[in-house]
C-alpha cells in the first residue's frame, strides 16, 4: 500500500513535475507581458469603438459662395446622388444666426447681419461604411466642380481610420516582438530546470527512453506555464475595464474584455510550448543515442 | 551474448582507448574487467550499451551490430541492459520507489503495475522496508543495493557494473557482490569493471584484463 503522505511523481511521459519558484517567477513575468499586450489590444478596441460611434454621426459641411447661390439646388441634387450619402440638408440663415448668438455668449452684436455674410451651407450626412473615405472624396469633387468648398477638419477626422489601421499594424508588431521575448523567457526558465534535472534525463536515456518521453514533461510545463500566464493576464485586465468604464461610457465606448480570454489563453499556451521546444531542441546527454 | 573482433575505439581527440580486442562473452557468465585507471574498462562497458560506437572492428551485443545500430536498436539494447555505476547515480529528489521504477517507467508501465514489481525487486536486495524512503536516508551500501535493484528491474539478460564496489568498505562490497552473483545464478550475464582484485578470491569469475586499451589476459581463454 502507498502511504497517504507519499505522492508519487514518476518522471517522463505525460507526468508534469510540480511547479517551483522559477516557474512561478516566469509565469509572473510572462503574465505581465501578456497583460501589456492585452492592454494594447483593448486600447485599440476602445479607439475603434470611439471612431465607429463618431462615424455613425459623420457629417460633412459644404460651403457655396453667395455669388453662386443659383447652383445650390443643382449641387444639392448632385450630392444626394452620391452612393454612401444618407441625406443632404440646408442650413437656414436664421439657424446659423441662432447658433452664432449662442456661440458668442448671447452677445448684443447683430449676429443676423454676420450670418447673412456666411456662404450657403449644406450638411451632407454620410452612411457608415468602409467606403466613407471614398464618399468624402466624391463629395469634395462635386463641391469643387460647383466652386464650393468642404470642411477640411471633417476630412481629417475621416483619415483617423487610416491612422487606426497603422496603429493596428504597430500593435501586431509589438505582439510579435513581445511574443518572441516571452518564448525566450519560458525557454530560459525551462533550460534552468532542464540543467537541474540533467541526471534524470541522462538516466532515462540510458534506460532506453524515447525522445518524446524525455521531452514531454518540459513541453507540458511550458504549455501550462504559458496558459496560466495568459489566464492571469486576462484577470489583470479587469481593473482596467472597471476603472475606465464610466469615463469611456461618455464617449460611447464599452470595453469587451471577454473576447480577449481565448486569444490570451491560447496565445500564452502557444508561446510556452514554443519556449519549451526551444529549450529542449539541444538536449544532449553524455550517452544519448544522438551523441554516441 | 557479446562478440567482438579487432575492436578499436579512438576518441575525437585522437586518443586510442581500445585497440585490437577480440573476445566473446557467453550468456550466463560472470566477467570481471580489470586493469589500471585509463585501461579502457569503462569505455568498453559504454560500448556495450551504445554510449560509444566502435571506430573499427566488429561488436555484436545481443545479436545487434553496434557499429550499424540505429537509434531504435540502441534503445532496445538499453531496455534489455541493466547498468550499475560506481556513484550509483540515484536521483536524490525522488523516492526509492521512483528510482527503482524508472527502467520500466520509460517502457510505459503504470504506477499500479510498478508497485508490486518494485516490492519484489526490493525483497531481492533485502531493502523492502525502504520503498518510500529517499536515497539520502540510506547508507552507501544500501544506495548501491538500490542501484542494483534498479538495474534488475526489467530482468535484463545482461547487467553492466562499472566499479560498483569502488566506494564501499570490504564487507559492504562483498555483500553487493553477493547480490550480483545471485543475479548471475538466475541466468543474468554480469560484466563488472573493478579494481578490487581481492574480491575474486571469494567470488570467482572470468577475468578479462586490459592494459592501455589492449587485452592482456583472459582467464576464460587460458
Amino acid at each position: 500500500m502507498q502511504p497517504e503522505n507519499v505522492r508519487i511523481h514518476l518522471p517522463g511521459g505525460m507526468s508534469m513535475p510540480p511547479f517551483g519558484v522559477h516557474q512561478y517567477l516566469a509565469l509572473m513575468i510572462v503574465a505581465v507581458a501578456l497583460w501589456a499586450l492585452g492592454s494594447v489590444w483593448m486600447g485599440l478596441q476602445a479607439t475603434e469603438q470611439w471612431v465607429g460611434t463618431w462615424q455613425q454621426q459623420m457629417v460633412l459641411h459644404v460651403y457655396l459662395p453667395k455669388e453662386h447661390k443659383t447652383r445650390l439646388e443643382a449641387l444639392k441634387t448632385d450630392l444626394q446622388s452620391i452612393d454612401g450619402v444618407a441625406s443632404v440638408d440646408d442650413v437656414p440663415r436664421d439657424a446659423s444666426a441662432r447658433w452664432m448668438q449662442q456661440w458668442l455668449g448671447n452677445t448684443a452684436l447683430d449676429v443676423q447681419s454676420m450670418a447673412d455674410k456666411l456662404p450657403e451651407t449644406l450638411v451632407v450626412h454620410l452612411q457608415q461604411n468602409e467606403r466613407s473615405h471614398f464618399t468624402a472624396d466624391d463629395v469634395r469633387d462635386i463641391a469643387e466642380r460647383a466652386q464650393a468648398s468642404i470642411n477640411q477638419d471633417e476630412i481629417r477626422l475621416l483619415d483617423m481610420r487610416d491612422l487606426l489601421d497603422n496603429v493596428a499594424i504597430l500593435a501586431w508588431f509589438v505582439t510579435v516582438i513581445l511574443g518572441l521575448a516571452m518564448a525566450l523567457i519560458v525557454s530560459n526558465t525551462l533550460r534552468m530546470i532542464l540543467l537541474a534535472r540533467a541526471d534524470e534525463v541522462h538516466l532515462m536515456r540510458l534506460m532506453g527512453a524515447k525522445e518524446w518521453f524525455v521531452r514531454m514533461p518540459f513541453i507540458l510545463e511550458g504549455l501550462v506555464l504559458g496558459a496560466g500566464a495568459g489566464a492571469l493576464a486576462w484577470v489583470l485586465l479587469w481593473p482596467w475595464v472597471w476603472g475606465s468604464s464610466a469615463w469611456l461610457a461618455g464617449s460611447g465606448v464599452s470595453l469587451e474584455a471577454w473576447i480577449l480570454f481565448v486569444p490570451l489563453l491560447l496565445g500564452g499556451a502557444l508561446l510556452g510550448c514554443a519556449g519549451a521546444m526551444l529549450a529542449t531542441a539541444r538536449l544532449v546527454s553524455p550517452d544519448s543515442v544522438e551523441s554516441a | 551474448m557479446i562478440s567482438m573482433q579487432q575492436l578499436m575505439l579512438r576518441y575525437p581527440t585522437g586518443k586510442v582507448a581500445l585497440s585490437g580486442i577480440s573476445l566473446d562473452i557467453l550468456q550466463g557468465q560472470f566477467v570481471y574487467l580489470t586493469g589500471e585507471s585509463g585501461a579502457g574498462k569503462s569505455s568498453l562497458l559504454r560500448m556495450f550499451y551504445g554510449g560509444l560506437r566502435p571506430t573499427s572492428g566488429k561488436l555484436s551485443v545481443q545479436n545487434t551490430d553496434m557499429r550499424k545500430a540505429g537509434e531504435g536498436e540502441v534503445r532496445a539494447i538499453r531496455r534489455r541492459t541493466g547498468i550499475v555505476f560506481q556513484d550509483h547515480r540515484l536521483l536524490f529528489s525522488r523516492t526509492v520507489f521512483e528510482n527503482i521504477a524508472l527502467p520500466l517507467r520509460v517502457q510505459g508501465w503504470s504506477k499500479e503495475r510498478l508497485i508490486p514489481r518494485v516490492r519484489k525487486v526490493l525483497e531481492f536486495v533485502r531493502l523492502e522496508d525502504r520503498l518510500w524512503s529517499y536515497p539520502e536516508a540510506l547508507s552507501g551500501g544500501e544506495q548501491q543495493r538500490i542501484a542494483i535493484a534498479r538495474a534488475m528491474m526489467t530482468t535484463p539478460p545482461i547487467v553492466l557494473a562499472d566499479e560498483p564496489t569502488g566506494n564501499l568498505d570490504e564487507d559492504t562490497a562483498r555483500h553487493v557482490l553477493d547480490l550480483l552473483m545471485g543475479l548471475n545464478q538466475l541466468g543474468t550475464t554480469v560484466i563488472m569493471a573493478t579494481h578490487d582484485l581481492h574480491l575474486l578470491q571469494s567470488h570467482p569469475g572470468r577475468v578479462i584484463q586490459l592494459h592501455a586499451g589492449a587485452l592482456v589476459e583472459d582467464s576464460h581463454a587460458t
